[in-house]
């Protein structure tokens, strides 16, 4: 990725912001001050301290079977990981720029930059139609996909330092972010009802890919996606009894998977598929209000992915194999967060991968398919700007040749964030 | 397939259908309410936030967008007080008519002088609102303003019904102020009395009634009390006669308790909005509640 246009974007950002303070300071009646046209302009920080009780070295090694590559293997596959707190001791997990604001009449424009160590990134780009009739709107440019409940909120928005074990096994780290066109329509009913679709160009690092690929002697070719190659769609409902809010969706992504993990290159275990992917997503969340300052959340989803295309590999002299691919997995996740002040939070999360089945040239993979982890948390926060957060992870989805590895993680998370940040949904 | 579509076109013409009454809706209580005055039966009104709430930090219900997307006129109370919760509820809501730039929007705080605009501003200084103190309808003399603006608002939306929008708000007027007279003689022995408040909530009141402020529980508006803070209040205390410490309903009690039983100073509790306690469905009984409970021992 050549970083140097995001690195420019944002400085001309800062200086603008800089001179349009100026000017305003300098002289009240410059005909041409544009300084109240400034978007807001925000950024956050998120840092953490952690504590496992296995060493870094280990710890890359470990692989999540049928699901989550070890760190050590990704990388040698050509993925770059700014995972958060991925270390024992400090992390860095991001820096995120912010910068919104109404185009015209017709539009908002939103921009989300993710400053990490590794460089500059575009995490959101998109805008927002003001003016459609009828209750529709599109959205259209980088963003995160509305899959899901989870998918579309910002890290700092979780109730939880890391993003549930199911989204990061079937979307990677960065969740489902992709380039393309979303439309939904809001109907005209007394309790709330949504449908939406999206039409993305389909590049996940996990489950959907649009690059295709050859191997070394070009014998097996898989040509690249010339369309979008990703579909969503979704609808969520919800209503009110009492004080006790309800908010259920559901969701599917439908699309091929071109991912190729060294199949051209002469790593041995170098291998490619190419395949139709659907995952399929049920949530529900039910908040209680007990009073303005104190509340108990609870929420779920269950994601399905099914899959089934052509694997190719290597034989044992290295010559490229075609054979076929099936997977059927499936995950959830449940949390309960109880506000019990207004500066404090508790929570417990629930996370398991249940279902791991993958048929490879019609046999079965002999995989784990009970694999939990369990998560608490305590988090202050002083006032809406500032939040500590205590976290505990028990993990028992880890793997390293075929032995469970236990792994114990305790981290003290801070996010902080300036300048003026949007508010956020429910 | 096909049913579901006649389902959906069903959906979008009941939905439009039978509105022939001008859907209104409301950040707070208050509001709800001079719009029932003012509107009668010309309009359909709902107000977002329940008065026993903290009216900075609502909780942003789903629910909240479907009556957004219906809305032909929504009315907030502005100067940033919903800032941290309805500009998302407004573009979920897909409604190009209340998008903020449209006349389908009232921001009530630009038909009243809002005081305390502060000249620097740091979030050092707490849950700071740059154009002022957000909470101006306490002042129950800005009311007439509000239900003004409301008739002229309703009346821009909905020309065939102009002169019953006006006729309305004369009503409401003479009433109003007939009752006005009665709360401010009520009010009138309270001039000068010192008072300690939690938030800066009662301000407006304060000034209107004559109350003088020596303190507030708060250290910085959105910040809980803390032990020095409380020791300083001490110190206030002692070299003040401070008569009452007012509290709204959805703060911890706990220090204001505190204060009150260690130096014998009466607490009251002072509804701020519709509904925050008994006796307090419209907006004639949230003053006489709020009268009530000043003068009373």
């Amino acid at each position: 990725m050549n970083k140097l246009p995001f690195v420019l974007i944002a400085f001309s950002i800062l200086i603008n912001v800089n001179l349009s303070a100026q000017t305003e300071q300098q002289s009240g009646d410059d005909p041409f001050s544009q300084s109240k046209f400034v978007p807001d302009i925000s950024f956050i920080l998120d840092v953490s301290y952690l504590y496992r009780d296995i060493k870094n070295d280990d710890y890359n090694l470990f692989e999540v079977p049928g699901l989550i590559q070890s760190t050590l293997e990704e990388s040698a596959h050509g993925h770059e990981h700014a995972e958060m707190n991925s270390r024992s001791g400090f992390n860095l997990n991001y820096g995120e720029l912010v910068v919104a604001s109404t185009v015209d009449p017709y539009f908002d424009l939103f921009g989300i930059f993710h400053l990490s160590s590794e460089g500059f990134g575009i995490e959101e780009g998109y805008f927002l139609t003001r003016s459609l009739p009828l209750g529709f709107q599109i959205k259209g440019g980088k963003f995160l996909s509305s899959f899901g409940r989870i998918n579309e909120q910002h890290a700092h928005y979780w109730a939880f330092a890391n993003m549930p074990l199911v989204y990061k096994s079937f979307f990677g780290s960065h969740g489902l972010s992709e380039i393309g066109m979303q439309i939904n329509w809001v109907a005209p009913t007394d309790f709330y009802l949504m449908f939406g679709g999206e039409l993305l160009q389909g590049n996940n690092e996990t489950s959907f890919g649009a690059d295709g690929f050859q191997d070394l002697s070009g014998s097996i070719k898989v040509s690249s996606s010339n369309a979008p190659n990703l579909y969503t769609g979704f609808m969520r409902t919800s209503f009110d009894v009492d004080n006790l809010t309800v908010l259920a969706g559901i969701s599917g992504a439908f699309g091929k998977s071109r991912l190729n993990h060294g199949i051209d290159t002469d790593a041995p275990d170098g291998h490619a598929v190419y395949e139709d992917a659907k995952i399929l997503n049920a949530n529900l969340t039910l908040k209680y209000i007990i009073e303005s300052y104190r509340d108990i959340t609870f929420q779920t989803e269950f994601l399905n992915k099914i899959t089934k295309g052509d694997l190719y590999y290597k034989d044992s002299i290295g010559t490229t194999m075609k054979g076929d691919i099936s997977k059927d997995q499936s995950g959830l996740y449940s949390q309960l967060v109880y506000k019990f002040s207004q500066y404090w939070r508790i929570g417990f999360r629930y996370d398991l991968l249940m279902k791991n089945e993958i048929v490879r040239n019609s046999s079965t993979l002999d995989l784990p398919d009970f694999m939990p982890q369990l998560s608490s948390m305590i988090e202050y926060n002083p006032t809406e700007f500032s939040r500590i957060r205590l976290q505990y992870n028990h993990d028992r989805t880890k793997y390293f040749e075929d032995n469970l590895k236990i792994n114990n993680e305790i981290l003290l998370q801070i996010n902080l964030s300036i300048g003026a940040h949007g508010a956020h949904s429910f | 397939m096909k049913n579901i579509i006649i389902i959906l076109i069903s959906i979008i013409l009941t939905g439009s259908v039978f509105a022939d009454e001008l859907n209104v809706v409301t950040t707070y209580p208050y509001i709800a309410s001079i719009v029932e005055q003012v509107g009668k039966d010309k309009v359909n009104v709902f107000a977002l936030a329940k008065g026993e709430w903290d009216p900075h930090t609502i909780i942003p219900k789903p629910s909240f967008i479907a009556k957004l997307r219906k809305a032909d006129i929504l009315i907030l109370n502005g100067a940033q007080l919903e800032i941290g919760w309805l500009p998302p509820l407004m573009r979920q809501a897909n409604n190009s008519k209340i998008q903020v730039g449209t006349p389908g929007i009232l921001d009530l705080s630009k038909h009243v002088e809002l005081i305390e605009v502060p000249t620097a501003i740091s979030r050092a200084q707490g849950d700071v609102h740059p154009d002022g103190n957000p909470h101006f309808h306490l002042d129950f003399k800005n009311i007439p303003k509000i239900s003004t603006a409301i008739a002229h608002k309703l009346s821009e939306i909905d020309p065939v019904n102009k002169a019953t929008y006006e006729q309305n708000n004369n009503a409401f007027l003479e009433n109003y102020y007939q009752k006005e007279k009665e709360w401010t003689a009520a009010l009138e022995k309270l001039r000068g009395t010192k008072v300690i408040e939690y938030h800066k909530i009662y301000d407006y009141l304060l000034r209107r009634v004559g109350l003088q402020l020596v303190g507030t529980i708060e250290p910085v508006p959105g910040i809980s009390p803390t032990s020095r803070h409380i020791e300083s209040l001490e110190k206030i205390i002692s070299s003040n006669d401070v008569k009452y410490i007012l509290q709204d309903v959805y703060h911890p009690d706990d220090a204001s308790k505190y204060l009150s039983s260690k130096h014998n100073i009466k607490l009251k509790i002072i509804p701020h909005d519709i509904g925050a306690v008994s006796n307090t469905n419209n907006i004639f009984e949230l003053f006489n509640e709020i009268v009530r409970r000043l003068i009373g021992d």
